[in-house]
């Protein structure tokens, strides 16, 4: 799946937080957005996933405007995956119980877990799991369904330095796999995980590395 | 069926709150029910077995006004498919301590509706007292009625409970000592396909008596209508009172749960998935509820039924009917209660989360 923006426009009121954002994503790469706080990230990562509507401009899915797209709910439940900084899994149910909640097929969530390394963690509640399995167990949720892309706003945010390592040498294993990843970061580490590095500045995209 | 009871046990003490306002609602359906439709139930049930026709002042309200003159239950007795007529007083007076008591007096012919367990049937000047007030009373020789002593000759037991925490005598001193002649006649038959004819010819006897089968009379009666009535008006406001508890409540649990239902929109599950999850909370709880309701319930009615204070008046009961309609009144009002909360649980935007990134 291809993820285009063209011409995004966004204001908060009068405060003009994107402008003009032109910019493509395929299924598969590994897409960091990268940038100063207040830059916009985390309003173009809402933008791109559907979340948020822009002021002005147009996000399309295969050329499909997200109109086109027939139910969102279902939409997103097949093609979109969220990771934040927070893990945000529910506390009362377990690990697995957490990534099968939207599974489309039950059977998938042992194996995506051993592949995570949180497989013998499944019986677990979040608050008996270290910071970095609980993030690792929120990215399978965002990976149970095999979406076409997986956003992540500062998906290490909460992390140190070896579990965000972890984290992003997980997206790239994944990415290679045909997933798309979009992760906003202030961390620069990142670069050397990600195929495209995209640096905002002020709402506006200044820089795009691709290697 | 897991994941709610995990969410709930989670959420303890509001589940909690919730219960309780719940089975608070419920008891108080069941209870103004069963013991209004236990008045009515045991009043008919006395007027049902002591006759097949009812005959009245005519227009009168309540047997307690009618005035009818007791020469006239010799006149039916003679109708032809009349097996047995007799005339009753009915009133009410205070006997120390007790502020009212029931009294009736009764013709001779009826008081083998009244099972003596000692002594025997009351002549000029003696009372019989139900087993009940007899207890109550603390085994009385005698008692005063309006000024007058009686010596109790007997005590009775009835099946039916208010007639327990009754005074019969005969129908002379009733009629003495509450001025009037007979309240109503109770007439028996020999074949219940007549009672129509019957009733016809008695209504032809005199202008101011009215005959009617004890059926239809137990459907016009108005005692029963104003019981029945204000039965359904408080049990509607305990049912309204259950659902405002249920939506504040659950409007309390949204509002701490609006991060898991975020989360639930962003991973693509639909709003109707999140309402049929609170639904199934509520109604897990609605039927905990319920059950406890009804055994609290029956335990308050047997209470109820008795101590001493009631005499056997009080007397719940609770039918299979009341219970399903009950069942059926629980689930409405947790469906209702929670679905405005749940609907707004459905409409919580994802985007909440990534502002607050952090948590
Ligand atoms: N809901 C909002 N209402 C008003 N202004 C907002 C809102 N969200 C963001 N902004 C403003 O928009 C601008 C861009 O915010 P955004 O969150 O996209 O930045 P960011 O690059 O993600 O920053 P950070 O690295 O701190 O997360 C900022 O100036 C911010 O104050
Ligand atoms: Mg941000």
């Amino acid at each position: 799946m291809r993820i285009q923006a063209k011409n995004i426009e966004h204001y908060y009121g009068i405060e003009h937080v994107l402008r003009g954002v032109d910019i493509s994503i395929e299924a598969g790469s590994f897409t960091a957005i990268i940038g100063e706080s207040g830059s916009g990230k985390t309003t173009l990562l809402s933008i791109l996933s559907t979340l948020l509507n822009p002021t002005s401009g147009e996000v399309t899915f295969d050329e499909k405007a997200i109109s086109e797209l027939g139910n969102i709910d279902v939409f997103r439940r097949h093609n979109i995956g969220f990771v934040f900084q927070f893990h945000y899994l529910i506390s009362y149910l377990t690990l697995r119980e957490n990534i099968a909640l939207s599974a489309l097929d039950e059977d998938s969530v042992e194996s995506l877990m051993e592949s995570l390394g949180i497989g013998r963690l499944a019986a677990r509640y979040s608050d008996e799991v270290s910071g970095g399995e609980r993030q690792r167990a929120a990215i399978a949720r965002a990976l149970v369904n095999r979406p076409a892309v997986v956003f992540a706003d500062e998906p290490t945010g909460n992390l140190d330095t070896k579990n965000a390592l972890g984290v992003y040498e997980l997206f790239k294993h994944f990415s290679q796999e045909g997933t798309g990843f979009v992760v906003a970061s202030h961390d620069k580490k990142i670069a050397d995980y990600a195929d495209t590095i995209i640096e905002m500045e002020d709402g506006k995209i200044v820089k795009i590395l691709k290697r | 069926m897991i994941t709610p009871i995990k969410a709930l046990r989670k959420n303890r003490f509001k589940t909690a709150l919730i219960f309780m306002s719940m089975s608070v609602s419920i008891a108080a359906i069941f209870l103004i029910s069963a013991i209004s439709g236990g008045v009515v139930s045991m009043y008919s049930a006395m007027l049902k077995t002591d006759g097949d026709i009812i005959v009245t002042q005519k227009g009168i309200a309540d047997t307690f006004f009618s005035d009818i003159n007791r020469s006239m239950v010799d006149n039916i007795a003679q109708i032809e498919g009349v097996r047995e007529a007799g005339a009753l007083i009915l009133g009410a007076a205070p006997v120390e301590p007790l502020p009212i008591v029931g009294i009736y007096g009764v013709s001779e012919n009826r008081f083998k509706s009244y099972t003596l367990t000692q002594g025997s049937t009351p002549k000029n000047g003696e009372v019989i007292l139900g087993s009940k007030i007899y207890e109550t009373l603390k085994h009385p020789k005698t008692i005063i009625l309006s000024k007058q002593k009686f010596v109790v000759s007997g005590v009775f037991k009835s099946r039916i409970g208010f007639e327990d925490g009754g005074v019969v005598m005969n129908l002379h001193d009733g009629g003495v000592l509450f001025h009037k002649s007979a309240s109503i006649f109770l007439v028996s038959l020999d074949d219940l396909a007549k009672s129509d004819r019957v009733v016809k010819k008695i209504n032809t006897l005199n202008p101011d008596i009215e005959a009617k089968t004890t059926d239809s009379f137990i459907d016009s009666y108005n005692q029963f209508k104003i019981i029945k009535t204000s039965s359904d008006v408080i049990g509607a406001m305990a049912f309204l009172m259950g659902i405002l508890g249920i939506v504040s409540m659950m409007s309390m649990v949204v509002n701490d749960r609006k991060t898991e239902f975020g989360i639930m929109r962003s991973i693509g599950l639909s709003s109707w998935v999140i309402i049929k999850k609170l639904l199934a909370e509520t109604l897990i709880i609605a039927l905990v509820a319920f059950s406890f309701a009804l055994a609290l319930s029956l335990g308050v009615l047997e209470l109820i039924e008795h101590a001493d204070k009631f005499q056997g008046y009080i007397n719940g009961e609770i039918t299979v009917s009341l219970v399903v309609n009950v069942f059926v009144v629980s689930v409405v009002m947790a469906m209702l209660g929670t679905l405005l909360p749940a609907i707004y649980a459905a409409r919580i935007d994802p985007m909440t989360l990534i502002q607050r990134g952090g948590a």
